[in-house]
């Protein structure tokens, strides 16, 4: 008896949340129906273009139809990872990548504790401003003012250093392959850093007063309150951050490295994509550059499963 | 719950609103397209070069345009040549009506282009008459002889300044007593004589000498210095043997490594300025603007801005006079070698074309003798007059011309239009015996400041041109130039020369700013390097495209 019933029991779960299932969809058609837009948008937008992917395993010739196009299997991949080039900016486009999702990612989070601890709210509220300013330029005109700073004749930071005495010549910073990454970095993270802070900045004002109350009271000072509360206090929004630049290291884009870049310093400034732009685009070579891009996507899948590996041991979350 | 119930449907309002912003945009657009013959009508074009200039159809001479042809040019401007959005173009099928290209292979390979020749035959009496014979130059190929792009150079051009050359300041010579510059030794002694006498100028660090290097301008200015230093004419990256046709990438010619060594040597001494490589060309044309650049090398056209601003400025004994140097005296210089007529960079009517047979009665309105008087000389009673059956450039006007940076804005004039067409060169007369440009011989006089009236008269020339050997001198290029031979598509051609591009760009400065003992060992790096990168393939098959030109021209 009791065994049947326990079967009959079971199977008509079974049922009922099959039947629940559809009775769910039904009751909630409109809810299916609204969000059906978006899943065609994302269709449209982000799975139809690969489609085009094709193109890498074809001579692709513009004009004539899909049909009459010649394939030629993985003639361009293999051509690709025989060059030279491509290396070099696979190894620039990592770097860059690396350095940005390191130091952009943290000193935002140091900046917003330490603005935090200011006590004059007239002068926290001007730096603010005045830090999150650069996000809103572009950076054509960023890479002017870092070009212009950097430059040896006339340049504020060549003048600094020799006015101190620390050098009796100019540096030309922009000429030296081996500064490229560290300006590109510093660059991105003067543009962005006050920007990035803004939300950590949010975070830390939900904080609960008592705690660090609590906190005095217990004679905790001003960096054990920093380390022990507000930094487990603004945790989750940190980990949410995290997940969207990991999110992002997909797009480090090229705009800085044309603009900041020159002759000299190719080979560390060129990055995947405007070696796509300058192969594919460029010369006509859609193939070729078609096969550049998706071994672009193939690194970012790559850096978005490193970086979620190395994030889960950390916190035993997953991004994914 | 209510409060999301009113933000939802603000957003879906907000959005409706948009969508249908969006669809009424649509209905205007249809609407303007359609245009009868007699009626008005908007062409489209794509420039595959800036206008700063560009003055919408507004100015006087871009109002008289539309009134005699009901057609109003609605130009995108591009800042890198069409490279990019050419193709892009190509890759999504969509096309202006019509198209300035800098070499259209792409666009003929993608069957983009319609023949002009039947149309210009039919409709274009004044295109015809203008280019003659050498309409031939136009022909795409052997095996296909339809005209895609119309020229939209100067014919049969006499320029009255030369276009590329060392430009040093008035000041500097005048200083030094005049001397002598016609090698790269009397450029280098000059400047350092100068640059010990006065190391700084109004305050600031005098810069030897400088060049302009931000992107594409480094092969104008420093690369293209290679040839021009050692007799070769302007054929972009190859240099044509005239005889042969064998074409060889001109940094492989051993005497050009003397140029680039030299250069070594200025950086060497601190003459060279060590941002040469780094600057963009704002900063570069700020540099010369301030007065402190003793001299340059490179194009005319990299030199206007510097100029014009420190004529504004009024420091015009710091302004630039133009010396045909080269390398030694066994060299002359080919700045006046001429290509006969440019064809390759030009005009096309695409397959999208509203009214091909408008667009090109459009084009050859352009190149009658009228509206090119027009488009160089402006209106008459408004921007010259006719004085004893002559044109004339009131005084007041002149002085507008030379100092108004916005004149070609307000008025029409020049290369906002001139650049659709063929047009005529310098020199060439109309009916009435006159020259059709305004740049004649007196004009050039007329417009010298003081200082480099002074200059000239100490050298004994009337002109900066007639330091230069004339055009008279070498004979037509039977290939034209070079770089504007387009490559067709399926040639690896385009790849190879990226490459050895890419090589050259990084390489060549890098052997410049090396200590002398190591320039050796860098140059012959970048020999290897250029080999490495199959360039010897790239020579024979741009050999082959020579000939092949050659013998569609001549035929």
């Amino acid at each position: 008896m009791e065994i049947t019933r326990k079967a009959y029991s079971k199977s008509s779960a079974i049922q009922k949340k099959k039947k629940t299932f559809w009775k769910a969809a039904k009751n909630q058609k409109m809810l299916y129906a609204m969000s059906l837009p978006f899943v065609i948008w994302v269709f449209v937008f982000n799975y139809l273009p690969v489609w085009g992917w094709t193109m890498a395993f074809q001579n692709f010739t513009p004009g004539i139809s899909f049909f009459e196009q010649e394939w030629v299997g993985l003639d361009h991949f293999i051509a690709l990872f025989q060059d030279e080039r491509f290396y070099l900016t696979l190894r620039n486009t990592l770097a860059m990548s690396f350095l940005g999702l390191l130091f952009g990612f943290t000193i935002p989070i140091i900046f917003a504790i330490l603005l935090n601890e200011v006590r004059h709210s007239l002068f926290k509220r001007t730096i603010q401003t005045i830090t999150y300013l650069p996000h809103f330029v572009s950076w054509v005109v960023v890479a002017g003012i870092v070009t212009k700073m950097l430059s040896t004749d006339g340049g504020v930071v060549n003048d600094i250093l020799m006015g101190m005495g620390i050098i009796d010549q100019p540096f030309q910073f922009m000429a030296k392959e081996n500064w490229f990454w560290g300006i590109v970095t510093v660059s991105d993270i003067w543009k962005e850093m006050g920007w990035n802070a803004i939300i950590f900045l949010a975070a830390i004002a939900g904080l609960d007063p008592q705690l660090y109350e609590a906190a005095k009271v217990d004679g905790a000072n001003r960096f054990r309150r920093m380390w022990h509360i507000t930094l487990p206090g603004i945790r989750p929004t940190i980990l949410v951050v995290l997940i969207l630049n990991i999110g992002h290291l997909i797009q480090i884009g090229f705009e800085k490295q044309m603009l900041l870049g020159n002759s000299l310093v190719v080979d560390y400034s060129e990055v995947l994509e405007l070696y796509a732009l300058n192969y594919g685009i460029g010369l006509g070579e859609f193939s070729y550059g078609t096969a550049i891009g998706i071994f672009n996507s193939v690194v970012s899948i790559f850096l978005l499963f490193l970086a979620n590996g190395i994030f889960k041991r950390y916190s035993n979350q997953s991004v994914m | 719950m209510k409060e999301l119930k009113k933000i939802f449907s603000l957003i879906f309002i907000v959005a409706l609103l948009s969508f249908m912003v969006a669809c009424q945009d649509n209905e205007e657009d249809v609407a303007s397209d359609s245009g009868d013959d007699d009626g008005t009508i908007e062409l489209t074009v794509f420039d595959s070069d800036t206008n700063s200039d560009w003055e919408e159809m507004k100015s006087p001479v871009g109002q008289k345009i539309v009134e005699d042809t009901g057609v109003t040019l609605k130009p995108e401007f591009d800042i890198e040549g069409g490279q990019t959005k050419i193709p892009l173009m190509i890759a999504s099928g969509e096309y202006p009506d019509m198209i300035l290209s800098k070499g259209g292979g792409q666009l003929v390979e993608a069957e983009a282009l319609i023949d002009l020749a039947p149309l210009i035959e039919e409709h274009a009496p004044n295109i015809k008459k203008m280019l003659g014979e050498e309409l031939n130059r136009l022909k795409w190929s052997k095996e296909d002889p339809s005209i895609y792009v119309l020229t939209n150079a100067a014919v049969e051009n006499q320029a009255m300044s030369p276009n590329f050359g060392a430009w040093v300041q008035h000041a500097v010579v005048k200083e030094l007593g005049y001397p002598k510059i016609r090698t790269l030794e009397d450029l280098e002694s000059v400047i350092r004589e100068y640059k010990e006498l006065h190391p700084t100028i109004d305050g600031q660090k005098t810069i030897g000498l400088s060049m302009n290097t931000d992107e594409w301008r480094i092969q104008s200015a420093f690369l293209n210095s290679g040839f021009m230093m050692t007799g070769g004419s302007d054929d972009g990256e190859y240099f044509i043997d005239p005889e042969t046709f064998d074409a060889t990438l001109h940094y492989r010619r051993p005497i050009e490594k003397k140029v680039f060594e030299w250069y070594n040597k200025m950086n060497a001494e601190g003459l060279l300025d060590s941002e040469t490589f780094v600057q963009k060309h704002d900063q570069y044309t700020a540099k010369l603007a301030s007065g402190r650049v003793l001299a340059t090398i490179g194009p005319d056209y990299l030199m206007y801005e510097g100029q014009s601003a420190l004529r504004e400025a009024g420091m015009e004994e710091r302004m630039y006079g133009q010396y045909p140097v080269t390398l030694n005296e066994d060299y002359v210089s080919h700045a006046y070698h001429s290509n006969g007529l440019q064809a390759g960079w030009g005009i096309s009517i695409t397959k999208d074309c509203k009214d091909p047979v408008r667009a090109i009665k459009f084009l050859d309105y352009l190149a009658s003798e009228e509206t090119q008087i027009m488009l160089n000389w402006g209106i008459e009673g408004e921007h010259y007059e006719i004085v004893d059956g002559k044109r004339v450039i009131p005084e007041e006007e002149r002085e507008k011309r030379n100092n108004d940076k916005d004149y070609l804005k307000k008025t029409g004039i020049g290369y906002n239009f001139l650049r659709y067409v063929p047009h005529w060169g310098d020199g060439v007369v109309d009916s009435t015996g006159q020259t059709i440009t305004v740049n004649t011989r007196e004009e050039a006089i007329k417009n010298q400041t003081d200082i480099e009236k002074e200059v000239l008269a100490a050298y004994d020339v009337e002109l900066w041109k007639d330091l230069y050997p004339a055009m008279e001198e070498f004979p037509v290029k039977a290939w034209g130039a070079a770089y504007n031979i387009s490559i067709p598509a399926s040639s690896d051609l385009k790849v190879l020369n990226q490459r050895a591009l890419d090589v050259t760009k990084k390489l060549v400065p890098e052997a410049v700013l090396t200590s002398p003992d190591q320039f050796d060992e860098i140059w012959s790096k970048f020999m290897t390097n250029l080999e490495k990168n199959n360039i010897e393939k790239a020579e024979e098959e741009y050999t082959q495209l020579i000939k092949d030109r050659v013998e569609l021209w001549n035929n």
